[in-house]
């Protein structure tokens, strides 16, 4: 290994640690109060509260987004690898996307919604 | 004695992009899907390495680029959003590995890990276009956390592979 490809590995790193702070900020927020779904067709803005299931128009077909328990996950989607229903449950700072579809569904964290503000308090 | 040169190199650059393009399909037929959209170990990219280092950068070029349009054939999603996310992302990554090739600074260690990031990053970006969301971006620091073990792993394995493998001499008119 060179001294450049240190420096390759070193940027990485420091990359992936700039980046850490909002993802941990995000697992530490406070529990999540609404849930926005992305589609083709537009967004949609839910609270956790509104329990039930919800079919969105994607690109390939009916994307099945299920919210119950306070929680939402992709329950069905018609795309190749199923990568979105495999992803559990939408958690602030992890979305679930479906790409093939252009549908994402993202939790959005309570407690004012800026999540920066719980780390530097 | 250049167009032996010539046949030489193209041969070696076919034998890259059929081993690309088999390694390619095995690790989205056998490897289960990661978190991150469109996600792999990259395995693939060993061939592109070698082929940068080996054959230059326009054989590196057809070696990176048609694998994924091979692959995508292969697993029926050519010009679909997996195509497009591989495409992005084979596009930058030779890029950035081209840009390291011309220092002697870096080995293919590094262009392998840089290449890994630029690769990951890219359809990041991509997904979020194609989503229409920057949501996808959310995933960076794990997709970044990814690249480094996976490229560290492909830059180790092209270094060791290249070592066993004759250099092939390119005429003025190949390279």
């Amino acid at each position: 290994m060179t001294a450049g490809d240190r420096g390759v590995v070193a940027l990485v790193v420091a990359l992936t640690f700039l980046w850490l702070p909002s993802s941990i900020a995000s697992a530490f927020a406070p529990a999540a109060e609404g849930v926005i779904i992305t589609s083709p067709e537009g967004t949609t803005t839910l609270s956790l509260d509104d329990e039930g299931t919800y079919r969105v128009e994607g690109r390939s077909g009916i994307v099945t987004v299920r919210v119950a328990g306070e929680k939402a996950w992709v329950v069905e989607a018609p795309c190749p690898d199923g990568l979105c229903q495999r992803s559990g449950a939408a958690r602030a700072g992890r979305p679930v996307i479906c790409s093939p579809n252009g549908v994402s569904v993202e939790v959005q964290p309570g407690g004012g919604g800026d999540v920066l503000d719980a780390v530097s308090r | 004695m250049r167009y032996r040169a010539d046949t030489r190199a193209t041969v070696h650059t076919a034998m890259l992009l059929a081993m690309a393009a088999v390694i390619g399909y095995l690790e989205i037929v056998l490897l289960p899907p990661f978190s991150v959209p469109g996600f792999k170990l990259g395995l693939a990219n060993i061939a592109v390495i070698i082929a940068l280092a080996n054959v230059g950068l326009a054989r590196a070029a057809i070696v990176s680029l048609g694998r994924v349009f091979i692959v995508a054939l292969a697993a029926g999603t050519l010009g679909g959003p997996a195509f497009v996310l591989s495409l992005a992302g084979a596009c930058a990554s030779l890029a950035l590995m081209a840009v390291l090739r011309r220092s002697p600074a870096f080995s293919v260690i590094g262009w392998a890990v840089a290449g890994a990031a630029a690769h990951n990053l890219t359809q990041l970006v991509a997904a979020c276009l194609l989503v229409g969301t920057f949501a996808p971006i959310d995933l960076a620091p794990l997709a970044l956390a990814m690249s480094l073990p996976s490229g560290l792993a492909i830059g180790y394995s092209a270094r060791l592979l290249i070592s066993r493998v004759p250099r092939v001499s390119l005429s003025a008119a190949g390279r």
